[in-house]
């Protein structure tokens, strides 16, 4: 298989600070790549980077064989990027049916992934008119997940998906990212290690603004000590 | 849902200033004549929606960028001094046209540029320098092709062929129009090929700065569509300089009436291509520095004013209202509204009290056609979604592959659009003068922080609000209000106009910090 | 900036390197206590000339000297508020009217002394400073500049009616301002000019003396995150309230020291075009960086002062052309611009150091973000 990002020794900078300080990243086509790490290690902004919205100082990022370090924000995820956000950034002002149809790209978007996103949360269905606010936190998450579903997009940057989410959401939303990932390609962060491992095939452990370790989840998933070690408490 | 009892609880206090207002609002009506209130009510809704043309902008502009822009009142000013200059000079306007077409034809070419730019890699050094050259030449050039350029213009120096003396002759309809000059040390030819040269070298220096950084980046082709735009802005030119006299003679002979809605088009474009471009020039470097936005846009205003002076002269003047909202004669004052427009009454009765058609009716037509138009785009189309969307959240919507910046430079274009629009709708009331951006500017944004500084029916709001006050406060100012504890009627003296909206504000804002409609960031 | 560091060893050597940390500011003061007698000596005027007051241009530059320590202190007291503090106000004009007028009418309607009039002055600067607070614990940021840019505006429109013409003047300003005879510009032009370069001095220490103190740095804290200084325990609202109260005072004994060298108190100084020369004067010199407070007000006054000259009418519009292109290129100022590069240089330096001695190279810490 090959790969449909590469993230290579990126070094960003927010402010003075030096956050990242050489992440590497490969996701394969078709491929769910868990990216682990404890809190401010850097896997939200190793997105963020990716995405154009914290851009590199140093370090190249290869999207679909193109270089695409530097490029404005839009032109990167119009390439095929979709993004769910931390905290959702579900916008509050419009209502559910138009945060869905503001991810449009070309016209008829929405109108072919219409089926695929009720299938996938039946929910949003009957909420369509509601304005953004008068959702749950679980709806909430759902809807981020859906907008990014609705462009064709090659791969999926997906940060936090079960974070403040009841047991029973987090196995609905699992199930779905587990059925996206057919089509697409997932770049996920996951601080719930039970999670990640359940859906990732690979992972990426960042420390300190560092990739550390990488390999396949299930080769992890025995390894206590680098669990411990790496992530905390397991 | 259970929620209606929560939402009276989360917003109590903004219900008791709304119970507040409405009781001050029937307090102050009741101590009036019908006649008085009516027209008291009239005249402040006119002056909210002159406010509310300002606030408007400020508002979007406000909430999509968080730019607080303070050249926003000049931008009005401005307004109303190129919507008279449409009025009462249209041999000037013409000649502007005219060269601008021609500059602007040059200007089109620009994606051509980018175009060669692409395939030339100069070093990094000479990249930043030659365009700094290009564009201080090209400004030599263009001054110079300008001032040969033989424009028919006022002197505000000269009483007799000074803006006031012209505005004057309108009304009287008595307006001569200076002789036409014509090119005289240099060729026409030669006069046009520098302006159209200068447009085309200013494309040149701007592809160069922008590319400073970025030229790897952007991925260009050969345009044939700016090409056939430059040609067709080319003919144009050479028409309106050909077919500059009769052409002058068809608007000056026009009807008074559509001249005006020529005046307000011609403001209204020219603010929306100004703001665009100052979005783009002076706005867009400081986007991540925020207090600055601010100081930049109080310099750019003390810059307009100096224009303007210089151009127009610092005495105000008037501008004639058009013949339909004029009349005197018989017939009126009209006493319904087909009599109004059939006798083209500068008045009309309503509820016993004569109403001035243009300033109490007109105005606030076009306020309403403007808020409408407005709510429209924002709740109706695609580009309104974004700007929504990007209130809350702009670099949400710039990771949905939407290029937020040209919505950027989109909705201030449209604020600074309105803003002009307004100016020149307000001009025939309040007059023209170069303080004129200044006081309006501190009503709308009183209306909008009463409002809520992001929200548009708080810009809305705000602005009828302010009005109201305003106005009901100078009314009382002329009849007195009878307070219990003093013998004689207490009259609001005019520096408590200004006062009174202060203090709205203060008190709204220590009830309510974040104003009638807006919301908790 | 250096800051004074006592030795506790000795008193003496506490002395000496209070003076040594000093050294160029001490240097300035000397140089502008010279500076009449070197003009007077370049005009071939005697000493005497000075000190006697005799017409010339020491006598002329005198005056455009004062003008810049009024200026400059009228600046620094805008620079506390928004450069140190990052409060955004629009209301800094009303501070200095408010000391101008209040003088002017204490002297010319009241006939009041000088030290009751300065004390009047003070009184009045703590009530606007308590005056824009009214809404400073509830209302932040843009919000804060509307009301303080509305309080202003209705300070601005009230001096200029008629109503209060016997007061203030109305649109032609309060003329004829008669301050006590030892201050009297054109007679001694020279007390008032070593008066005005002592006020500017001590403004200067004292606000130096408070940027540095546990005070000022919340101060700095709460201009780079308010959220985080009031989670630190710091009530954020009395930490602006003294800043609004030192910065309204400083401004209002600037206004009344304007006052008395004019002498006449025109209501532009209470426009909003006032409030926006202090803002470019601090932006010429460097926000937040108090020196940068008087190296714009030289910078600015002379700016003015020859544009007026050369170029009459058109003064103005190159004045704000300046301020654009100051906003746009050079966003730091004379003084801001200035450490950056040194804290360059310094690395350089190191950097330098470190090659020849094959050292470890310490990096400075930045004092000027990029």
């Amino acid at each position: 298989m090959s790969s449909l990002l590469e993230v290579n020794n990126i070094h960003t900078f927010i402010g003075q600070f030096h956050i990242l300080e050489g992440v590497n990243v490969e996701v394969e086509k078709g491929s769910i790549l868990a990216l682990l790490g404890r809190n401010g290690a850097g896997k939200t902004t190793t997105l963020k980077t990716i995405l154009g919205l914290t851009p590199p100082r140093k370090g190249s990022i290869i999207f679909n064989d193109k270089e695409i370090q530097g490029l404005p924000s839009y032109d990167i995820a119009s390439m095929g990027i979709g993004y769910v956000p931390e905290h959702r950034a579900i916008f509050r002002d419009l209502s559910v049916g138009e945060n869905l149809k503001i991810a449009e790209r070309k016209k008829g978007d929405l109108a072919g992934k219409e089926d695929l996103i009720f299938e996938l949360f039946p929910d949003l269905k009957r909420l369509i008119r509601l304005p953004g606010t008068s959702l749950s936190g679980g709806q909430q998450q759902m809807l981020a997940v859906a907008r990014a579903l609705v462009p064709d997009n090659k791969l999926l940057l997906i940060d936090e998906p079960s974070e403040g989410l009841a047991p029973v959401l987090i196995e609905q939303m699992m199930e779905a990212i587990r059925k996206l990932s057919a089509e697409t390609t997932v770049l996920l962060v996951e601080q719930n290690f039970i999670v990640a491992s359940k859906l990732a095939q690979k992972y990426v452990i960042v420390e300190e603004g560092q990739s550390v370790k990488q390999g396949l989840i299930e080769d992890l998933v025995d390894d206590k000590e680098t669990i411990h070690r790496y992530l905390g408490a397991a | 849902m259970g929620g209606f009892r929560e939402t009276i609880l989360n917003n109590r206090a903004r219900l008791i200033i709304f119970a507040v207002l409405f009781i001050l609002f029937f307090t102050a009506i009741r101590g009036m004549d019908t006649e008085d209130w009516t027209i008291t009510l009239l005249r402040g809704l006119s002056v909210g929606a002159i406010t509310f043309l300002v606030a408007a902008g400020l508002s979007l502009i406000f909430g999509l960028m968080d730019v607080l822009n303070l050249a926003h009142g000049e931008l009005f000013m401005l307004g109303a001094y190129v919507g008279w200059t449409v009025y009462v000079r249209p041999d000037t306007f013409m000649d502007v046209l005219t060269f601008s077409t021609i500059i602007g034809a040059g200007l089109v070419l620009l994606p051509l540029w980018r175009y060669l730019y692409s395939n030339w890699r100069p070093s990094q050094s000479m990249a930043n320098i030659w365009p700094w050259i290009v564009l201080a030449a090209t400004l030599v050039l263009l001054f110079f092709a300008i001032r040969e350029y033989p424009l028919s213009i006022w002197d505000p120096e000269d009483f007799t062929q000074s803006p006031g003396a012209f505005s004057l002759a309108v009304s009287q309809g008595m307006l001569v129009l200076p002789e036409p000059p014509n090119y005289e040390s240099i060729p026409p030819a030669v006069g046009l090929g520098a302006l159209f040269l200068g447009g085309l070298l200013l494309g040149v220096a701007l592809v160069g700065i922008e590319q400073r950084k970025l030229a790897a980046l952007i991925e260009t082709h050969f345009s044939w569509r700016a090409i056939v735009m430059s040609a067709g802005l080319l003919i144009l030119g050479l028409i309106f300089f050909w077919f500059n006299d009769p052409i002058t003679e068809y608007l000056l002979n026009m009807n008074t009436a559509a001249r005006f809605f020529l005046a307000m088009a011609v403001a209204a474009l020219s603010g929306l291509g100004l703001g665009a471009l100052v979005e783009k020039s002076m706005i867009r470097p400081l986007y991540d520095r925020p207090i600055y936005q601010i100081m930049l846009t109080l310099g750019l205003g003390f810059i307009i004013i100096e224009v303007v002076q210089a151009i127009w002269g610092r005495p105000g003047f008037g501008l004639p209202k058009a013949d339909i909202f004029s009349g005197t004669g018989e017939g009126c004052p009209a006493t319904n509204f087909s009599e109004l427009l059939e006798n083209q009454c500068s008045t009309i009765v309503l509820f016993d009290g004569r109403v001035r058609t243009y300033n109490e009716i007109f105005i606030i037509l076009i306020g309403v056609v403007v808020l409408v138009g407005i709510w429209l785009l924002l709740q109706k189309t695609r580009i309104g979604m974004t700007i929504r969307a990007g209130v809350q959240d702009s670099e949400m919507v710039e990771a949905l592959g939407i290029n937020v910046r040209r919505v950027f430079t989109f909705v201030f274009a449209l604020g600074v659009g309105l803003a002009a629009l307004g100016g020149i709708l307000a001009a025939p009331s309040i007059g023209l003068s170069p303080e004129m951006g200044t006081r309006l500017l501190l009503l709308a944004l009183i209306a909008l922080a009463v409002g809520g500084l992001t929200s548009f029916p708080g810009a809305a709001a705000g602005a009828v609000l302010v009005g109201l006050l305003q106005q009901f406060i100078i009314k009382y100012g002329q009849i007195g209000i009878n307070l219990p504890f003093l013998d004689e009627p207490f009259k609001p003296t005019p520096p408590l106009v200004p006062a009174s909206t202060v203090l709205l504000m203060v008190i709204l804002l220590l009830v309510l910090p974040h104003g009638l409609f807006g919301r908790r960031e | 900036m250096q800051s004074a560091i006592p030795n506790l060893e000795n008193r003496q050597n506490r002395v000496l390197d209070l003076l040594k940390a000093n050294s160029g500011l001490i240097a300035v003061f000397l140089i502008l206590l010279a500076f009449p007698f070197i003009v007077a000596l370049l005009n071939g005027q005697s000493f005497s000339a000075v000190l006697n007051n005799e017409t010339g241009n020491a006598k002329f530059l005198q005056g455009l000297m004062i003008e810049v320590f009024i200026l400059g202190v009228y600046a620094i007291s805008y620079d506390l508020i928004l450069g140190v503090t990052g409060l955004l106000s629009f209301g800094q004009a009303m501070f200095f009217a408010v000391g101008a007028y209040v003088t002017g009418i204490a002297f010319k309607k009241l006939g009041l002394g000088i030290w009751a009039t300065i004390g009047l002055v003070v009184v009045a600067g703590v009530i606007q400073a308590l005056l824009f607070a009214v809404v400073l614990p509830r209302v932040k940021g843009i919000t804060f500049a509307l009301v303080t840019l509305g309080f202003a505006s209705v300070f601005f429109i009230v001096v200029k009616t008629n109503e209060l013409k016997d007061y203030t003047g109305a649109d032609v300003g309060l003329q004829g301002v008669i301050a006590p005879a030892f201050l009297d510009t054109n007679k001694e032009r020279f007390v008032l000019y070593i008066i005005s370069l002592c006020f500017a001095l001590v403004v200067y220490l004292v606000y130096r003396r408070f940027v540095d103190s546990p005070t000022g740095r919340v101060c700095i804290a709460i201009r780079d995150n308010e959220d985080r200084a009031l989670m630190l325990g710091y009530n954020t609202f009395t930490f602006k309230l003294v800043v609004l109260i030192i910065a309204s005072i400083t401004a209002a004994l600037a206004g009344g020291l304007h006052a008395i060298h004019q002498p006449i108190v025109s209501p532009n100084i209470a426009s909003l075009a006032f409030t926006v020369a202090a803002l470019l004067i601090i932006l010429i010199g460097g926000i937040g960086t108090l020196t940068g407070a008087y190296v714009g007000a030289i910078v600015f006054r002379l700016l003015q002062f020859y544009l007026d000259k050369w170029f009459g009418e058109g003064a103005n519009f190159l004045l704000g052309l300046v301020y654009v292109l100051l906003v746009l290129f050079i966003p730091y100022g004379i003084v801001g611009t200035w450490r950056v590069h040194s804290f360059r240089v310094k690395q350089g330096r190191q950097y330098l150091a470190r090659l020849l001695s094959g050292g470890a190279y310490q990096p400075v810490d930045a004092e000027v973000e990029e």
